[in-house]
């Protein structure tokens, strides 16, 4: 049965028009989103400032453009969110060094503007990712992983694909993706068990 | 099998339960592997439902928000769901934060109310910050109101208002109701749920903190979005914003972007337009909880809800809502300026304009609902009228005639029994806001209250000193069967009145009470009269009784325009028809009465023997002389007083005549009298046009017919030429009257020739 709190639901009502919905909705999924971003970003315009403010941009995208959302299966919003932060990142790149146009069209709720829609958080997305201690060290982890090693289990794990869906993605077949990932976390377990 | 098989085997595996196909058991060798990843969905996604919480067992959540969760759970102990709420994990490094959180609900705690969710307990010190609720099922409130009537829905309101009155009574702003936040269970019965962190117990940085991120601004008031202070008018107008969604379905200031602005500066939509079956009263009942300053909300949740009791018991509701008048005012506005563009193309003439202008400041015009209820004509109100009349004719015969069983203290304490708890419960049912019941009260004291100090005077013997010693002067003494109080008593006794009603008129600002006071100040001036021995006057020259009134005229009008000079038009406008009453009463008689008067006339010309005809004639002139005096006035209302002087001139001049004309003592004397009655007709029939006096055209007319009538009679007896002229001349005046222009014109012509 559908709590009335899950995504599905959520989506329901925030293309309804129920901003709060969408704004909890990005809530489950933001600290997912924020590792995404975290490594999709090159290692020299990774800080934490640019992580926050591509995850507010995304998020002032799919408060724009939740209409053309549909939902297909669990999963399918984080995809689309994801899809929108690779959009936003390559604006950036391409307005590199231009006026940000971050919160121009829809700025974000605050004291002088109750109407807007909700921060992914008060703190800053940054800050999430970095308060958590079990998060900083899950980005360390990543970090330290092979390349396609890392971007294994960011597929397989944060963004919640299935194997056959990384296979599409990636190009190779559902058995090298599953050795892949299968390895992946191999590493990944040594590293947590190195850390311990 | 090889290692590379083996591990082949072991990735598909793996890969199954990535893809969840294999989800029952965890094979050995891949739980470590599995579990490494289970870590990384710890880090990543919100918090996980705890296990326990206060010893309850956690089933579920039931919903969230930018504040915290509200889970579902299980009181093993006593066999019952109960519903926790979480502070945000978030929030979790917030020390003060959770402090407060739990400040609240200590607070909410000591809140014990059917229509309020109850608390069980708060979170014990070692666990997340929660405390346990009783757990309710239902429906939020506009959902479970789309299926209910009107009456079900304002008595679901009512409750919802009551209990946010309790929480005002108990120093709280609840901040943040909302629909979502009010759960109807299957008894219609609703709860209050969720307090959120919108309490305000004191302190204001909570809202700079939470306000930016919790909180829902379509329901908030247009002083919660600018920081402004708050009070209880604040919830008043969330209240009113819910109940214009509960009645209408809509929300009332919609939503996205502009939300802030519309609750700030909009008026909604009005309900009964959304949806025409919505009952007025109660249409009438939000608009006023939704009104923009909140000094012109309900002051209290509670008379909120004493307005939907109104409603429920088919009885009229007090709201009265501004937001028509201004409705209307951006309308007539519009309707005014193309008024004002005809009148300057003369399509409408300069009357008309005046008087649709008049209408339509009427219909913008913002009158206290009370006002209203006092004028319409209810059984209940025509009852109380009745019982407050009763009242002061009861103490009125009290006053005026002897009761051999009813003597001494205990007749006074009759007439205070009367007065005092009038006066009581006028003061009582106006502080609790029940104006219409309260100035009836005050009224009938009013007139009670003089009537009652006067009997005591009567019975304790005080004042009993006679006018000028002489029993004859005194009025109650002339009247056969009334008591002996004398003119000092009844003078006392009314002078006694006169504070009272300035009083009333500063304490409920309600008009009536300066009309009581200029009455009040009228009788004064009469009793001042009879102290001075006018009495006197009744049996000797009666003439002189109406010459002192003139003073008293000169007094009234004196008073009224220095009211108006002190800038209280409102107490002045009731003074000068006193004036005018006296003045015409003083001329009126001394021309009747006044023998010197007449004697006067007749030595200045002899012809008019000193008839009273003349002398009313002389008054005429008077009448145009005072109203040219009072029309030299900057004020309207001293103007008013020039035209009801300029009223009487066609009566008392026209009639005159006619009496002159009948009553003539030589032919020569009545021919004058009966050829001037016509002439003076005819001039007052065009006098009329300068200054629109409808009453000059219509008396003219009158009297003109009045006129030929005679000069047929006794002039020109059956004569048919007579007739025939006026048909004739009739019937040229309305042809030159059609040809108007081309007439004036040609005259024009002619003149100029010359």
């Amino acid at each position: 049965m559908e709590s009335p709190t899950s995504t599905f639901a959520l989506l329901e009502q925030a293309q309804a028009g129920d901003r709060e919905a969408l704004s909890r909705a990005f809530e489950k999924y933001q600290r997912r989103l924020a590792v995404l971003i975290h490594f999709k970003l090159s290692e020299r315009t990774r800080t934490f400032a640019e992580v926050d403010d591509i995850l507010q941009e995304t998020l002032l995208r799919a408060f724009r453009d939740i209409g053309h959302f549909s939902y297909q299966a669990p999963g399918s919003f984080l995809r689309w969110l994801s899809a929108i932060a690779d959009h936003v990142i390559v604006d950036r790149v391409r307005y590199e060094g231009r006026e940000r146009r971050a919160g121009e069209e829809i700025p974000f709720r605050s004291e002088s503007n109750p109407g807007g829609p909700e921060p992914a958080d008060s703190k800053t997305p940054s800050r999430l990712l970095a308060q958590r201690e079990a998060v900083e060290r899950l980005l360390s982890r990543l970090a330290s992983l092979p390349e396609d090693y890392r971007n294994a289990i960011l597929m397989a794990k944060i963004e919640g694909l299935s194997t056959a869906e990384m296979a599409d993605r990636v190009g190779k077949s559902r058995e090298a993706v599953a050795l892949l990932v299968y390895r992946a976390v191999k590493r990944f377990r040594a590293l947590s068990e190195a850390d311990r | 099998m090889t290692d590379s098989e083996r591990e082949q085997q072991l990735a598909e595996a793996f890969a199954d339960l990535l893809d969840r196909k294999a989800t029952e058991t965890i094979p050995a060798e891949l739980a470590a592997d599995w579990n490494a990843l289970a870590e990384i969905d710890r880090a990543v996604d919100p918090a996980a439902l705890p296990e326990k919480l206060s010893g309850h067992r956690i089933v579920a959540e039931i919903g969230s928000g930018g504040m915290g969760r509200v889970l579902l759970a299980i009181d093993q102990a006593l066999g019952r769901k109960v519903a926790i709420k979480t502070l945000a994990p978030r929030y979790a490094d917030d020390a003060q934060l959770q402090a407060r959180f739990m400040g609240e609900a200590r607070a909410l705690a000591r809140v014990s109310h059917p229509h309020i969710v109850r608390i069980y307990n708060l979170g014990p010190p070692g666990e997340p910050p929660h405390f346990v609720m009783e757990y309710l099922e239902g429906a939020p409130l506009t959902r479970a109101a789309a299926a209910l009537t009107f009456p079900q829905r304002a008595e679901l309101m009512r409750k919802v208002v009551l209990a946010a009155d309790f929480l005002h009574a108990q120093g709280i702003i609840h901040r943040d109701l909302k629909p979502g936040n009010i759960l109807v269970g299957p008894d219609l019965e609703p709860k209050l749920l969720d307090f959120g962190l919108a309490l305000d117990l004191g302190a204001r940085e909570r809202l700079s903190k939470i306000g930016e991120v919790a909180g829902t601004p379509e329901y908030f008031s247009p002083e919660q979005l600018e920081g402004g202070h708050l009070d209880a008018r604040s919830d008043v107008f969330t209240l009113g914003s819910i109940l214009y969604e509960v009645l209408s379905g809509a929300p009332a200031f919609g939503g996205g972007r502009d939300l802030p602005r519309r609750i700030r500066q909009e008026d909604p939509p009005l309900p009964r337009r959304i949806d025409p079956s919505i009952p007025k009263d109660l249409q009438n009942i939000c608009l006023k909880a939704l009104e923009k300053s909140p000094a012109h909300r309900y002051a209290s949740a509670r008379e909120m809800a004493d307005d939907l009791r109104r409603y429920l018991a088919d009885e009229p509701v007090l709201a009265e809502p501004a937001a028509y008048s201004r409705l209307i005012a951006g309308q007539v506005s519009d309707h005014l300026r193309d008024l004002k563009s005809w009148r300057h193309d003369q399509i409408v003439s300069e009357a008309e304009y005046d008087a649709l202008r008049k209408r339509y400041e009427r219909l913008v015009e913002r009158e206290d609902a009370w006002i209203m209820e006092v004028r319409r004509l209810t059984l209940p109100q025509v009852t109380l009228y009745f019982g407050a009349w009763m009242l002061a004719v009861g103490a009125a015969l009290l006053t005026f005639f002897p009761f051999p069983k009813l003597t001494g203290a205990p007749a006074v304490m009759v007439a205070w029994g009367a007065a005092v708890p009038t006066a009581w419960m006028g003061v009582r049912t106006w502080r609790s806001g029940y104006y219409r019941v309260a100035i009836a009260y005050l009224l009938a004291f009013c007139l009670v209250a003089p009537v009652a100090a006067l009997v005591t005077l009567e019975e304790t013997h005080i004042a009993t000193a006679l006018t000028q010693g002489q029993p004859r002067l005194e009025l109650f003494h002339r009247l056969e069967f009334a008591k002996e109080a004398t003119n000092a008593q009844l003078w006392w006794s009314i002078a006694a009145g006169l504070p009272v009603c300035w009083w009333f008129r500063r304490f409920t600002r309600a008009p009536v009470f300066s009309l009581m006071f200029a009455a009040m100040s009228a009788l004064l001036a009469l009793a001042t009269l009879l102290r001075l021995g006018v009495l006197d006057c009744l049996d000797r020259d009666s003439g002189r009784f109406y010459l002192d009134l003139i003073p008293c005229a000169v007094l009234f009008m004196a008073a009224g325009f220095t009211f108006e000079r002190l800038r209280m038009p409102d107490d002045s406008r009731y003074f000068y028809p006193f004036a005018v009453a006296f003045t015409l009463a003083a001329l009126s008689g001394v021309a009747t009465y006044q023998e010197p008067l007449a004697n006067w006339l007749k030595a200045v010309a002899p012809w008019t023997r000193g008839q009273i005809e003349y002398l009313f004639i002389l008054n005429a002139g008077i009448y145009f002389v005072l109203d040219r005096m009072c029309d030299r006035f900057e004020s309207s209302q001293v103007r008013m007083v020039g035209k009801s002087f300029r009223f009487v001139i066609p009566g008392h001049v026209m009639t005159s005549l006619l009496l002159l004309g009948l009553a003539a003592n030589s032919v020569a004397e009545q021919r004058i009298d009966e050829w001037l009655l016509p002439a003076v007709a005819c001039v007052f029939v065009f006098a009329s046009i300068p200054r629109q006096m409808k009453n000059f055209l219509v008396s003219g007319l009158v009297f003109l017919a009045i006129g030929v009538y005679r000069v047929q009679q006794e002039i020109f007896p059956s004569r048919a030429w007579w007739p025939v002229l006026l048909l004739v001349a009739g019937l040229g005046l309305m042809l030159a009257a059609a040809n108007y222009a081309a007439l004036r014109v040609a005259v024009g012509r002619v003149w100029n020739r010359r």
